[in-house]
């Protein structure tokens, strides 16, 4: 059989991810090492040259590979944003891993292949290609977590998470499995004709459903599926925790709407009750566990539970079967801005981490920020504007992210669920501020010898700059993203 | 005949798996892996899925037991001692009766089934391997090429993670 | 002209902020202060020029300095209301705003980061003018939210002190509980009107049904309490003196604590709609009004004294708004602002003579040696304390009256006897720093200075608007004052309020006076006359006094209520996520010891797989995966087959 060129043109985004990914690996052995850097410049032409093909694309809708791949402004908008990501990604590690010393190239190469699976995912229309999509992100990202080899709790990160991560992949493709049995297809569009034709009381569909929402809670880490998220985010390589809890989080929400959106979408009765709860239980435990950790990397993981939680209730909003396609159209969009919202915030935060240094180690805990205002004005002032947008006060683009989404819940009725997250919000500004009083508050304790410096480079002020200028652009000009998402959820409605 | 051979494969199956978690000793826990792959094997064989059953022996019986059972012998592993306690059993019983109810539960519904999309004259005439082949080429493609980068990442991982650590690795900055 | 002219109230410090901030380390501290004094005296005459525009012309604009939000439903605009309301926080907040910058030259002098400290304060600025400016809700938020990280930011100023920070947390986070009531209220409005625009959710007020107005303001309420520190969430306030005197005057005191107020007026039209909420107001006023004055009584930190005061003060403001006396309330609002301004400063000047003691029981007999502050803190006192004929005797006393005509006679009750105490404390205050014995301590003593002139002048200024302050709205409810708020105050319940006989106005006046000189006499009597009797008296009612002056244990009961459970429950959580599975195994080896000789073989070896059916992965490697072998991972897995369950059941049962 011939491929349709047709085909291969729709995807040549992943198809340029893929091949650079191969390429760097390639060139590693034969590139000097002090030239090492070359590698993760030419990973980010790449991801630029597949951001202008994706953004001259945004408007129309194809269908790849007879109906596996669909590229549509859904699929667009997370590409885009995963793009983003990934580049402030490379351009962190280029500074991070000197300072670490991990020089593999590799590193850069499984930073694509993981990419390249997470484009996969927002763009694929079948459950197969989505759970390959899934294992080719969630294998690199294994490996990436175990990057610091001299370090156990790397290898630890990496070891649970795989073995955590194969487990719950084996519940997701059990239920894929059962999907297939009762729909005879893996595709979205099969199983929702099944869906239509079962009803809402069959038990393999029910069952299958709820195995989706155990794999793909797990991805996105969601309570009582997070208990990995914390190990694992402390003792990944900080440019990898950044990561994961930016890219891998956006990506697997994106995969995870389109399977309950379009897949599932006339079981929505059912899994809106679900969601309901497992959205109440993140947000309380999330922000209420957080408060209690001393190391940042851990608090910013819990913290990351907890915006999670926030953006499912935009996904509520979405599955409420009583509301209209209006309200349910808002809570996806919603979700959508927050997400974007949450990167920036997020991956500044860790950014600001990674770079902190004491002596030769990483200043991890939350008390190694002590006094970082006087010895680092800029660092802390970066830090402080991403806390406080974590926190959600205006006029960051936290606050117009939780304003997107709690106005969807109330517009749906939901108001209870916005009390409960408002309140929670208050409980959240505790442990950021926490972070700034350390910073502004206290002085340097000179004695303790946290001599700590940042360690500078073209490539990280980009990325700091980037962080900062997101976080506050989005804040004061939402309007062009805001549009984008509405337009984009277009095909849901 | 094929209820019987149903049930024997399946009962093995499940003894065989329950034994390779239980047995203390780690040579003992492949045998009984590889008992578990063998039966299931059969299972597919029921199914008149030839092409299954071999690769299933070939790779999960051959290669993949083989290889546990090397680097068992060379780790030189020894069985020490275990924790147990009757308390587990209690939750383990109950385990299973949610999973053998859950089970059921899913069983009730009126599956499809898939049917395939190769024609069925092909299939008789060259044989179910073919069938698979051309599927496989056309109707998953895709999902065979991502498998393909898939594996390529897995190997990179295998080597970075087993790579002995040079000395650029541990020089300072 | 004129709408860039509104334009560049805000932008004048925000420039400062910008300029100070990015570049502050460039230049010396002369250049840094001209910097942030100049651009509040620019914003000052601006909002002089708008007002005036606003008094001869009388209009209401409307300027749109900038579109923000658009998309789906929501459009906000960052826009502009002026109107008589505004004209008036205007003035109060640039002119009170731009003393205290003055002031604070004098009293930082020498401070280490003096540069930030303007930055800090002029960004302040911005938020305020920001929150009473804005012609939306959504502004008003963002300026409320604003101001209260600029508190958070002041109040931790001194952060070589441990109870800084802790205070500036505190502050922050009761005032977070208090916003999320205010972002309800904002959610509620924009689903009922489908707008956050002021002019249009007024207009449309009167469609509301009871109950949604209800509880809109009652949302509105909590975040007011919140923001001005009335019962139950006002604790925030005392502590937050912790920060430098001017920003307790400027934040604490004169204009961020009155937003509160300022809020419920703007939302008058949907307030008069909720006489329930309205009850409330007026209840939290009054309670809290009484409540901080008696906690005021025995306190001895001069600043802490103060701070209940502004509590106190604040509760007859809410009182007022409970009432429908929305003009008094901003009346009141106006003339707090000079009085209690000039008194913080003034105890600012005390505590800069004394080399920073704020111990009263260290103070005493310091008329003598620093009489020009002596008798500004005292124009500060007769304002406060209500006598005839300063500024606090109007204000205070119209609103009294508003409710005693209006037949409160409960809340009347309440505000006289606040009256009464507050006049007694305030004395004495004055008596124990002023007058009296010298209990200064000797090191101090020999510093003992007048402040300089820089710190003097803007006092003068406050002391002489303290004193003529109340004039614009004589005669009570008939006032200047009155007619100029009136197109914006006058509500449902308010339309009533030009009907007062005169008869008992005037009595109203005498008897509020007779209570003021009272609260003087008494505290003249205890601290002046014959000073041995206030510990006797302390002395007879030992519980009484304790109680008070711990201030009736509620930052405890909050402690043991509120913090200390939510964060033991974090710990538990925190404990299971990290440790419970170690002490599972452990116990259970532990138990095993014992009970091994019961296990069947069957028992045995089905349990020991299930333990280790993940185990081996780190058999496999190296010993350093300790953490690995307690079994977390097995563990994590169970979790995730335990959470399956649980929905599954939920799926079943809903």
């Amino acid at each position: 059989m011939t491929l349709p060129l047709g085909d291969l043109v729709a995807i040549i985004p992943e198809l340029i991810v893929a091949t650079v990914a191969c390429l760097v690996l390639v060139l590693d052995p034969i590139t000097p090492p002090s030239r090492t850097h070359w590698l993760a410049w030419l990973s980010v032409a790449s991801l630029v040259a597949c951001f202008g093909i994706t953004v001259s694309r945004m408007d129309a809708t194809v269908t790849a590979f007879s109906d596996l791949m669909i590229l549509d402004p859904y699929a667009g908008y997370w590409k885009l944003l995963l793009y983003v990501v990934t580049a402030l990604t490379i351009l962190l590690s280029l500074a991070y891993l000197r300072v670490e010393r991990i020089h593999l190239g590799e590193y850069y190469g499984l930073i694509l292949l993981s990419l390249a699976g997470m484009m996969i995912m927002v763009s694929a229309a079948d459950l197969l290609v989505i759970y390959l999509g899934t294992e080719l992100m969630s294998l690199s990202l294994y490996v990436l977590a175990g990057f610091k080899r001299f370090e156990v709790r790397s290898l630890e990160a990496s070891a649970k998470y795989f073995v955590l991560g194969s487990f719950s992949s084996g519940i997701l493709l059990y239920g894929i499995s059962l999907l297939f049995g009762v729909a005879g297809s893996t595709r979205l569009s099969a199983i929702a004709a099944a869906v239509g034709t079962h009803g809402l009381d069959d038990p393999a569909l029910l069952f299958a459903m709820i195995l989706l929402v155990v794999g793909f809670g797990f991805k996105i880490a969601v309570v009582p599926f997070h208990m990995w998220t914390p190990d694992v985010y402390e003792g990944s390589p900080t440019s990898v925790t950044a990561f994961m809890a930016v890219a891998s989080k956006a990506a697997s929400f994106a995969a995870f709407l389109r399977v309950f959106l379009e897949g599932l979408g006339g079981l929505r009765e059912k899994w809106y009750a679900l969601f309901l709860v497992i959205c109440v239980a993140t947000l309380i435990l999330g922000n209420v566990v957080a408060i209690v950790q001393t190391n940042i990397k851990r608090m910013l993981a819990y913290s990351s539970i907890a915006h999670a939680g926030y953006a499912l209730i935009g996904v509520v909003v979405a599955g409420q079967a009583a509301a209209d396609n209006e309200t349910r159209a808002l809570g996806l969009s919603s979700v959508m801005l927050y997400l974007a919202m949450y990167a920036f915030m997020t991956f500044g935060a860790f950014a600001v981490v990674a770079l902190l240094r004491k002596g030769g180690l990483e200043g991890e805990e939350i008390e190694d920020f002590t006094g970082l205002a006087k010895r680092q004005p800029l660092a802390a002032l970066l830090m402080l504007v991403f806390m406080v947008s974590l926190a959600g006060i205006p006029p960051t683009a936290g606050f117009i992210g939780k304003l997107y989404v709690f106005m969807a819940a109330v517009n749906a009725g939901l108001t209870w669920l916005a009390v409960v997250a408002v309140l929670l919000t208050a409980v959240s500004a505790y442990y950021y501020l926490r972070v700034v009083m350390v910073m502004y508050m206290r002085e340097p304790d000179p004695s303790a010898g946290l001599v700590s410096r940042l360690t500078t480079s073209p490539a990280l002020t980009l990325v700091l700059a980037s962080a900062f200028a997101g976080v506050i652009l989005l804040g004061l000009f939402p309007d062009p993203l805001v549009s984008i998402t509405t337009s984009a959820v277009l095909p849901f409605k | 005949m094929v209820p019987v051979f149903f049930s024997y494969f399946s009962l093995v199956s499940i003894l065989a798996g329950v034994l390779t978690v239980a047995l203390p000793n780690p040579v003992h826990c492949g045998l009984a892996l590889l008992t578990l792959l063998l039966h299931v094997a059969g299972l597919f064989l029921l199914l008149n899925a030839e092409f299954l059953f071999v690769i299933q022996i070939i790779v999960y019986a051959g290669a993949i037991v083989v290889l546990y059972l090397f680097v068992l012998m060379l780790l030189n592993l020894k069985t020490d001692e275990r924790v147990l306690h009757h308390r587990y059993a209690v939750i383990l019983v109950a385990a299973a009766a949610i999973c053998g109810g859950l089970l059921l539960m899913a069983l009730r519904s009126p599956f499809q089934g898939a049917k395939g999309h190769a024609p069925v004259e092909a299939v008789l005439q060259d044989g179910g391997s073919y069938a698979i082949g051309i599927t496989i080429f056309n109707e998953y493609l895709l999902q065979f090429e991502i498998v393909g980068v898939f594996l390529l990442g897995a190997i990179i991982g295998a080597i970075v993670l087993a790579k002995t650590p040079t000395a650029v690795d541990v020089e300072p900055e | 002209m004129y709408d860039l002219l509104v334009i560049l109230i805000p932008v004048f410090p925000l420039l400062a902020v910008l300029i100070n901030g990015l570049a502050g380390h460039r230049y010396s501290h002369h250049v840094a202060y001209r910097l942030a004094c100049g651009s509040v005296g620019l914003s000052f005459l601006c909002s002089v020029a708008v007002f005036a525009t606003t008094l001869r012309t009388g209009i209401t604009r409307e300027v749109v300095a900038y579109t923000w939000i658009f998309g789906g439903d929501l459009v906000v605009n960052l826009a502009f209301l002026i109107d008589p309301l505004t004209c008036v926080m205007l003035l109060v907040v640039t002119g009170v705003g731009l003393l205290i910058h003055l002031y604070s030259i004098g009293y930082m002098h020498g401070e280490e980061g003096f540069t930030r400290f303007f930055t800090y304060m002029n960004l302040f600025m911005v938020s305020m003018l920001l929150l009473v400016m804005g012609n939306n809700y959504l502004v008003l938020f963002i300026g409320w939210e604003g101001v209260g990280l600029c508190s958070y930011l002041l109040i931790g100023y001194y952060y070589d002190r441990v109870s800084a920070a802790k205070a500036a947390t505190k502050a922050f986070v009761m005032n977070r509980i208090g916003d999320a009531g205010f972002l309800l209220a904002i959610f509620l409005v924009f689903v009922n009107f489908g707008t956050l625009d002021y002019t249009e959710v007024f207009a449309r007020a009167g469609e509301l049904s009871t109950a949604t107005a209800t509880a809109i303001a009652l949302c509105l309420l909590i975040g007011a309490v919140g923001k001005s520190a009335q019962v139950p969430l006002y604790t925030w306030l005392p502590d937050a003196m912790e920060g430098p005197t001017p920003v307790s005057a400027l934040i604490h005191a004169a204009t961020m604590v009155t937003a509160g107020v300022y809020m419920i007026v703007r939302n008058h039209a949907i307030f008069d709609m909720a006489p329930v909420a309205m009850t409330t107001v007026a209840w939290v006023g009054g309670i809290t009004a009484l409540f901080a004055a008696t906690i005021g009584l025995v306190q001895n930190d001069i600043k802490r004294v103060l701070a209940y005061s502004t509590v106190s003060q604040l509760g007859y403001m809410f009182l007022a708004c409970g009432i429908g006396a929305y003009t008094a309330a901003i009346f009141h609002l106006m003339t707090h602002a000079f009085f209690k301004a000039l008194l913080f400063l003034a105890a600012g000047s005390v505590i800069h003579a004394l080399s920073g003691e704020q111990d009263i029981r260290k103070m005493g007999g310091l008329k003598a040696r620093i009489p020009m502050t002596h008798a500004l803190f005292l124009v500060g006192t007769l304002a406060i304390a209500g006598i005839f004929p300063l500024a606090g005797f109007w204000s205070k006393d119209e609103i009294m009256a508003h409710a005693f005509t209006h037949g409160h006679y409960a809340l009347y009750a309440m505000a006289v006897l606040g009256a009464l105490l507050t006049s007694f404390y305030m004395f004495r205050l004055t008596y124990l720093t002023f007058y009296g014995q010298s209990r200064v301590e000797p090191h101090v003593a020999g510093h003992i200075h007048e402040s300089p002139g820089i710190m003097i002048k803007p006092l003068l200024v406050l002391a002489v608007l303290s004193v003529i302050g109340g004039f614009p709205g004589v005669p009570p409810e008939e006032g200047w004052f009155h007619h100029f708020l009136d197109p914006v105050t006058v509500g449902v319940l308010s339309g009533a309020a030009h009907q007062g006989a005169t008869h008992p106005i005037v009595l109203l006046m005498v008897v509020a006076t007779v209570i003021a000189l009272a609260g003087w006499g008494l505290a003249h009597f205890l601290y002046s006359a014959r000073p041995e009797a206030a510990s006797q008296w302390a002395a007879r009612a030992p519980a009484a006094y304790r109680t008070l002056f711990n201030k009736y244990y509620i930052d405890e009961a909050y402690d043991a209520a509120f913090v200390e459970p939510a964060k033991r429950v974090g710990r538990i959580w925190d404990w299971f996520d990290r440790t419970v599975i170690d002490g599972l195994v452990r116990g259970v080896g532990g138990m095993t010891q014992g009970g091994s000789a019961l296990s069947t073989w069957m028992e045995k070896y089905i349990i020991y797989g299930s333990i280790n059916v993940l185990g081996y992965a780190n058999h496999l490697t190296a010993r350093s995966w300790r953490r690995l072998q307690t079994g977390m991972v097995h563990h994590y897995a169970a979790i995730i087959v335990a959470g399956l369950f649980i929905l599954l059941h939920l799926i079943l049962l809903w």
